[in-house]
């Protein structure tokens, strides 16, 4: 037979007594040890990853002689990292609304004064010279002497306007394709539908990259080679089966009643398509367009094996050739170039950031 | 209205119909299809054709020959290294950034509060959400085997050292490794986060009040919870290096030599920078048929019934 | 004397402040219910007492020593969930074994716990299953088994009924009684369903926005409810409410004279439905509506003071709808309340109309 239970309740017992005190003051160690340790951890692994960013900003907005100089770094990380601690101590002993606001704006205040004393007249705006002088190269030469190599710049806005072209131009096809395809895929039966969403369910899981030795004979045999048409074309096409996979998964969540109510209101299937289904897509349309533009903005492997002619550089390409050729001689102007380049791509990371999480998740089991 | 005239009535409707199901067909389904066919179908074709070619550098086929394949059999001595730096290159940085760092950030940021969580996953996305060419770029800088580089301001003062460190040339590999890694992690990151919001807060207030602590409730509940999304990103990500090259590429060009050539772009450079398209087509066509193979393994985590929900509407 | 005292306690989350300032005391080896409408806190106050959640302000104290910042695994306290929370990767044996991992025990002392905890709560059929293949039932057996295992000196229990279909809860009802009352360990139930408060616990703590309302043995609540909203919460059919104005001996609703003792000034009136009868004499009013409930039947009465619940034993009905009816009650079981400040005035009495 088991041994019965026995339930003292709570009085202690002589023989064994519970000390709540010194279990308590345990905790309340434990507990501030665990938070430090998980600060420290975070903090130490994320900067890596902080500093080497900081670093460009500062660069592009301070450098002169065209050296990486670490000066002006350490002294806004001097400034800044102060800054970012009060700021949390702030946040974590203010008591209310009230103080937790004067606190910050204090903070900012005075931060943002030993910033302007301390780096502000390193600070200038030479380096993104590159955005109004078209021979780059010659810009480069006159401010730090002798360039190695030959080549030739083009204007980067001729890079940033054919970026812009393919990202777009990708953006708008694949929007196009996609829904259409995704959306008679989803409301539509017909014989081969099982075999195709299976087929669909493999491409959007292939990796296109292992394609692009074929794909550049097939565009040299086509005569499409070193042409943005070629570039976009072979974009869409190996962006395609992902979003028609995401769009569909947003078709299907469209209710039936409203399709259905909108036949028996007179509409025919494409009509019913274009009016009604597609406004409630709207969620999906933007995802895809937000993340296909990305994708095109970013892409450096296709268009860099595609593409040799200077004039149909993209920005991905400007990027690798400035820092190839004046790597090392003019940081000032390879990382105000960065900034230029860097920044479209975070603003629309953040505002497609919602859409993001949704696509990567949909679909899995389990 | 007689019968006769019904019928020809319904005739006339099925046959409109039948016309406009093809049209819409087209229309709809056209395009994609038509995109696909050529982009992925007939690449794939183009590329078991040429593997049986001798296409080189002149771009010109003058015979057809399994050449190709015999110099990956047995011809190539590049290739067994090659094979092996591609296992190091995978199973380290899966093992290492992939799975474990991404699970280790999901975990900590997950025990902070929302807005410091949410800052420390924010910075981990940075690289992955930088254009790879300024992601290498920052690296380059970091690496640079000169004073300014980052990593030696810190480390020539912290370890004492008379030369700066060029990690280049002394630790290439560990250089691909961690610089993909950071990118890795994130997406793990994503994936496991998301699961462990899923978990009903109710079984970490039980496990607590039954005597769990932190690693306790690490190993009884979230743990188990991440089967899936670990068996994943695991399957995902080993694919996704196995056939991507892009930051080796821009990081390290594969060198030095071919220290640090994985096979995907060990294609990449014997089809373009050595011109030898025939042989790079035989080799990827290997690339290819593990793609291939993935993607349908992948099949498994998918919900293919809900995917194929039945359409409610029948006409057109 | 060994106890559970919440000293001032006050809990807020962000700006919400749920608890503002909490004192109570249990004694050791009670069956205490915590009663009230959804947000008054009771879970809260639960989750407290287990140490989920710390306090923002005052003291707990758990045998005359502050525990506040003692953790959850640290206070040996049973709980079972609203939602059972069992582990679902787990079998049930496993389940109720977690708790004994953290004890260092021999392996074979803590299956002999097990096999106990699960022989009180008879479980002992289901130990290789996995709670995805229970019943809702034998899921709060499993529950109320990881809890006991432990011998915790607190056992708490949230809602735990009211997941249950109308026999089983009856069942458990009894079960989770006895069990106490076997074991004599200290429990804190928490619960919205009166029935439940009043059928199981010793003393009812009645809730609401994190004040205490009521404290008093289930009898007391019924019969000397300390306000208006203690007198609607506890009882079933709610009680009925009629306001009137009372001077000189008499309370006005409407053209209805009532014989009033006690003070004058506006006042809400209580009668439940089961102390109202049909008679000869009395409030007169028409049936408007009948509601056969088995062994009793409910009358709604269109009166001139409003409608009124009239609770009327057996299972044939004497009245029919749209009939005419004289309702008449005893003094002694009116329930008097001051409007204005909804407390009860104990000394007032109300009869019924001539």
């Amino acid at each position: 037979m088991a041994a019965p239970l026995t339930f003292n309740g709570i009085h202690s017992s002589p023989t064994a007594p519970v000390d709540w005190d010194r279990i308590a003051a345990r905790a309340r160690s434990m507990r501030r040890s665990k938070a430090v340790a998980l600060y420290a951890f975070l903090i130490a692994v994320s900067l890596p990853i902080i500093l080497p960013y900081f670093w460009l900003v500062t660069i592009a907005f301070s450098a002169r002689t065209g050296v990486a100089d670490t000066v002006v770094l350490w002294r806004s990380v001097a400034v800044l990292a102060p800054a970012v601690i009060a700021f949390w101590l702030a946040a974590v002993l203010a008591r209310n609304r009230r103080q937790l606001w004067l606190g910050l704006t204090a903070i900012a205040l005075a931060a943002t004064a030993a910033f302007a004393w301390l780096v502000g007249p390193d600070l200038h705006l030479r380096n993104f010279i590159f955005l109004v002088e078209p021979d780059f190269a010659s810009v480069v030469r006159s401010r730090v002497g002798a360039v190695h190599g030959a080549i030739q710049f083009p204007s980067v806005w001729r890079a940033f306007g054919n970026s812009l072209l393919i990202a777009g131009s990708q953006t708008i096809v694949v929007l196009t394709v996609a829904s259409l395809a995704a959306y008679y895929l989803s409301r539509f039966q017909f014989p081969a539908r099982a075999a195709m969403l299976r087929s669909l369910l493999i491409l959007h899981a292939f990796p296109v990259l292992t394609l692009i030795v074929p794909m550049f004979l097939m565009l040299y045999w086509i005569g499409l080679l070193d042409t943005l048409f070629g570039v976009i074309c072979v974009l869409v096409a190996f962006e395609l089966p992902f979003a028609i996979f995401i769009m569909k998964g947003f078709f299907d969540a469209v209710p039936w009643d409203i399709e259905m109510s909108a036949l028996t209101d007179g509409a025919s299937r494409r009509q019913a398509f274009l009016l009604v289904v597609l406004p409630q897509v709207r969620n999906g349309l933007l995802a895809v367009a937000v993340f296909t533009f990305i994708r095109g903005w970013e892409e450096y492997i296709f268009v860099f094996t595609f593409l040799i002619r200077n004039t149909n550089w993209t920005m991905s390409l400007y990027m690798y050739y400035v820092r190839d050729d004046v790597m090392g001689v003019d940081y000032g102007v390879v990382s105000a170039v960065g900034v230029f380049y860097l920044v479209p791509s975070l603003i629309l990371y953040v505002a497609a950031q919602r859409y993001l999480m949704q696509m990567s998740i949909g679909g899995v089991k389990g | 209205m007689s019968a006769v005239t019904d019928l020809a009535v319904e005739r006339r409707y099925r046959a409109a119909s039948a016309v406009r199901r093809r049209t819409n067909f087209v229309l709809f389904l056209g395009p994609a299809i038509a995109l696909t066919f050529l982009f992925f179908v007939i690449p794939v074709l183009i590329d078991i054709a040429v593997s049986f070619t001798d296409l080189d550098r002149t771009l010109r086929i003058s015979k057809f020959t399994t050449e190709q394949y015999q110099k990956v059999f047995r011809g190539d001595s590049r290739l067994p290294q090659v094979i092996g730096l591609t296992v190091v290159y995978v199973f380290g940085t899966l093992a290492i950034f992939n799975v474990t760092f991404g699970l280790v950030l999901a975990l900590t940021t997950t025990s902070l509060n929302k807005v410091s969580g949410g800052f420390f996953r924010g910075v981990w996305l940075l690289p992955r959400m930088s254009p790879s060419v300024l992601y290498i770029l920052l690296w380059l800088w970091v690496i640079n085997p000169s004073d300014v580089g980052l990593l030696n301001q810190f480390l020539m003062p912290a370890l004492g050292l008379a030369r700066p460190l060029d990690l280049m040339t002394s630790a290439p590999v560990a250089l691909i490794i961690i610089a993909n890694g950071f990118i890795g992690a994130s997406l793990g990151m994503i994936i496991f986060t998301a699961a462990i919001r899923g978990i009903p807060e109710h079984l970490f207030y039980a496990a607590e009040v039954d005597g769990a602590g932190t690693l306790a409730k690490i190993r009884f509940i979230t743990l188990p919870a991440l089967r899936w999304p670990i068996s994943f990103v695991t399957i995902y990500q080993t694919l996704s290096l196995l056939v991507s090259f892009e930051y080796i590429l821009l990081l390290t060009k594969g060198g030095p030599f071919y220290d640090t050539t994985v096979f995907a772009l060990y294609v990449y450079r014997r089809a373009f920078t050595s011109g030898q398209y025939g042989y790079g087509a035989a080799l990827a066509l290997f690339l290819i048929v593990i793609g291939a193979a993935a993607a349908l393994l992948g099949w498994r985590f998918f919900d293919f019934k809900r995917l194929l929900q039945h359409p409610r509407i029948e006409v057109h | 004397m060994a106890k559970v005292e919440f000293r001032h306690v006050v809990k807020r989350f962000g700006d919400v402040e749920v608890i503002p300032d909490l004192n109570l005391t249990i004694e050791d080896g009670e069956f205490v219910a915590l009663l009230g409408p959804s947000g008054c806190g009771k879970s809260t106050s639960l989750f407290i007492l287990a140490g989920i959640y710390l306090p923002s302000g005052g003291e707990l104290l758990f045998d005359g020593r502050v525990v506040n910042e003692v953790e959850a695994k640290d206070r040996n306290v049973g709980i079972v969930f609203q939602s059972y929370a069992l582990y679902p990767h787990m079998t049930v044996r496993d389940n109720v074994l977690f708790p004994l991992r953290f004890k260092r025990m021999p392996r074979e002392e803590a299956l002999a716990r097990v096999a106990a905890a699960g022989n009180l709560v008879q479980v002992t059929e289901l130990l290789d299953r996995r709670p995805g293949e229970l019943s809702g039932g034998q899921q709060q057996r499993v529950a109320l088994a990881r809890a006991l295992v432990k011998e915790p000196q607190l056992l708490l229990l949230d809602e735990p009924l009211s997941n249950l279909d109308a026999t089983l809860r009856l069942t458990m009802r009894t079960e989770i009684k006895s069990l106490q009352k076997k074991l004599g360990v200290t429990t804190v139930l928490v619960t919205h369903d009166q029935i439940e408060a009043t059928t199981m616990a010793d003393r009812i703590i009645c809730l609401r926005a994190g004040r205490i309302e009521q404290i008093g043995q289930p009898d007391d609540l019924y019969r000397r409810p300390q306000s208006l909203f203690i007198a609607g919460f506890i009882g079933s059919p709610p009680i009925n409410m009629i306001s009137g104005e009372a001077r000189d001996g008499v309370m006005c609703v409407g053209s209805v004279v009532f014989p009033f003792e006690g003070a004058p000034g506006a006042v809400t009136v209580g009668l439940r439905p089961e102390h109202l009868r049909f008679t000869g004499s009395g409030l007169s009013g028409r049936i408007a509506q009948l509601e056969p409930m088995g062994r009793e039947i409910l009358y709604v009465v269109d009166t001139v003071a409003g409608y009124l619940r009239v609770l009327e034993h057996g299972s044939i009905a004497a009245h029919a709808v749209g009939e005419p009816v004289r309702i008449g009650f005893s003094p002694d079981d009116s329930l008097v309340f001051d409007t204005a400040c909804q407390t009860l005035v104990a000394a007032a009495r109300v009869g019924p109309p001539a």
